[in-house]
């Protein structure tokens, strides 16, 4: 019986591994239920056709990359990665060039209707989209804007410019008044003090939140369905086409496309994870 | 974090900000100048708000007004004159409408309810100081970062009934997604899976920030670890724990995307969650007036479902 002649000294330790032990093994069952889904598609993507509808499935197989091959080629798929990052791209700039100058007057000056401005913000924020995306889409057809990159862009800036005031407020907030004030008595005005002095020092705080409103735009597929067509949609919208297509959806590709799709995503999530978590609390991850 | 969200609402008790106040040296600076000095606050609003009434505000009060107005296939969209509550009455007395309205509250509660119960557990995990905790901390953040579309093609692939990688597991042919009393739950799954580390996140980081002592000091009176839990921890986590109610009640209540492409709303409706019946009732039908009276009875419930726990924590809030 080993046990009993165990030395005291080594029982001591396994009584004090133990709960780091409870502790990793919830850690490793978390990581399988929240990543093994992801890896697992990630796998069907370096699979050829046949081994995809293998059964039992495949655990071992020599990867192949002509899955990303074949979607790269088909020709929606490029152009719908270029609309997505153009309209990415501008809803982010367009954010924050324009949100920007507005948290930081709410955070300095106090001024008639802050609140209501404020408040009227947040509240547009939390209202369900759809309510929205009719009289949008009918206001965009009018200007007859409908299917157009700008209509899109112009929609995720109304998700992401209360997100902008909201965090970049708390974010000025945070900054010392001294450093204005002597600008302001060397005699720099507000617009100076503000885009020489102010704006160098909140870089950090506009790198999160344009992270945060490029998933928020990177990610939406409602608007996105009903204000572009086929030449101007974005790849969750040509996704979604591949994935309601009733025959003839092969899962490497499909499966590709969509690694294609979250990879940048993923990346940024988990590099400017710090970044991030600054500014989930406003909402802002999912649309 | 939640300090964050929480000065949403004590910022109005909140005294005026101290405002830097210039002396003009107005003889310097050209007249234009002055002005937008002057009236920083209004140049450096203005362009904000004009872009949210012009594409956000105005088109919501027009669906409002949209929602009183009739329309037939035949006439024009302005043709059909004014009609009072008839779309509101037509929607709430047509039993697929009110199905879908009871299934929303009832998947939002449950998704919620779901999503808060499991965050908080893998909170008080995540916040064991062990080695490799950081990594663990931002893998786990991938789920809520994919995008809802490519999430549901996963989980669409994963429960595919003849191939898919959880009926191996499982050993069965089970039909996850085309079968009306699995596919609630199958979607309910999909967004719990893909929203529970959102609340994690959002309560691990309420959780960082509370001081240990009163913890400690629980803990040298003798209370157990589940008292402390229950009598220390949870009050002082209330305040975020609201808050990552509220957000997530929100954006359970508009779910459009994976459900979407999961089921379309099938089969026989038992998916059809309000977005998507709006949806398929604007854009599938056409039927823009109609659509309107929809979204503003949905937008309506949301609030509802928000004042609940808002009251419920009020009455329980602890002296």
């Amino acid at each position: 019986m080993h046990a009993t002649r165990m030395s005291p000294d080594l029982i001591v330790r396994l009584r004090r591994a133990l709960p780091y032990i409870g502790i990793y093994a919830g850690i490793l069952a978390l990581i399988a239920i929240f990543l093994f889904p992801i890896l697992w598609i990630f796998g069907l993507s370096l699979k050829t056709r046949l081994q995809t509808f293998a059964s039992p499935p495949l655990f071992f197989w020599q990867p192949t990359w002509e899955n990303y091959e074949a979607v790269l080629a088909t020709a929606s798929f490029l152009p719908a990665l270029w609309h997505s990052l153009l309209t990415a791209g501008g809803a982010v700039l367009l954010s924050l060039v324009v949100g920007t100058p507005a948290a930081y007057a709410m955070a300095r000056v106090s001024f008639r209707g802050k609140a209501t401005i404020y408040y009227a913000l947040l509240m547009m924020r939390m209202l369900p989209a759809i309510a929205v995306l009719i009289p949008m889409f009918m206001l965009f057809s009018s200007l007859g804007l409908q299917n157009t990159t700008i209509s899109l862009v112009l929609a995720y800036t109304t998700f992401g410019l209360p997100l902008v005031v909201w965090v970049m407020r708390s974010f000025f907030e945070e900054i010392p008044h001294e450093i204005e004030e002597s600008a302001t008595i060397d005699g720099a005005s507000r617009w100076a003090i503000f885009l020489y002095i102010v704006l160098p020092l909140s870089r950090p705080g506009m790198m999160a939140i344009g992270i945060l409103c490029l998933l928020l735009a990177w990610n939406d597929f409602l608007f996105a369905a009903v204000l572009t067509n086929n030449a101007t949609q974005t790849l969750p919208v040509l996704l979604a086409s591949y994935s309601t297509a009733d025959s003839g959806v092969d899962w490497g590709q499909l499966s590709a496309a969509g690694m294609l799709v979250v990879a940048p995503v993923l990346i940024i999530a988990v590099m400017a994870q710090r970044h991030l978590l600054a500014g989930l609390s406003a909402g802002a991850v999912k649309g | 974090m939640s300090e964050t969200a929480l000065q949403m609402t004590s910022d109005a008790a909140r005294s005026p900000h101290i405002d830097v106040t210039t002396q003009r040296t107005s003889s310097r600076r050209s007249r234009l100048a002055d002005v937008l000095d002057r009236y920083f606050h209004i140049t450096a609003v203005a362009p904000t708000v004009i872009i949210m009434l012009l594409v956000f505000g105005a088109p919501l009060l027009f669906s409002f007004y949209l929602s009183f107005r009739g329309w037939t296939a035949t006439r024009s969209l302005y043709g059909g004159g004014l009609v009072g509550i008839e779309n509101y009455r037509l929607l709430l007395t047509e039993p697929a409408f009110v199905a879908s309205l009871v299934l929303t509250v009832i998947y939002t509660i449950a998704v919620v309810a779901s999503e808060m119960l499991l965050g908080l557990a893998v909170a008080t995990l995540l916040m064991k100081d062990v080695p490799l905790m950081r990594l663990a901390r931002s893998l786990l953040i991938m789920p809520m970062m994919m995008t809802p579309i490519v999430a549901a093609l996963c989980w669409k692939l994963l429960l595919d009934p003849e191939y898919g990688f959880v009926n191996f597991l499982i050993g069965s042919k089970i039909v996850w997604l085309g079968n009306t009393t699995l596919a609630p739950f199958s979607v309910a799954l999909v967004n719990v899976w893909q929203n529970t580390p959102y609340v994690a996140i959002l309560l691990l980081a309420a959780l960082r920030s509370l001081p240990t002592e009163p913890r400690e000091a629980a803990q040298i009176d003798g209370a157990s670890r589940w008292q402390v839990f229950r009598h220390v921890t949870l009050p002082a986590l209330r305040p975020a724990i609201l808050v990552a109610l509220l957000l997530r009640t929100i954006f359970e209540f508009r779910s459009f995307d994976n459900v979407y492409v999961m089921t379309g709303g099938g089969p026989a409706g038992s998916t059809n969650l309000l977005s998507i019946y709006t949806y398929a009732l604007t854009f599938g039908q056409f039927d823009f007036t109609m659509g309107a009276a929809a979204s503003w009875i949905m937008l309506v419930t949301c609030l509802a479902l928000c004042a609940l726990p808002i009251l419920v924590f009020r009455l329980t809030e602890p002296r």
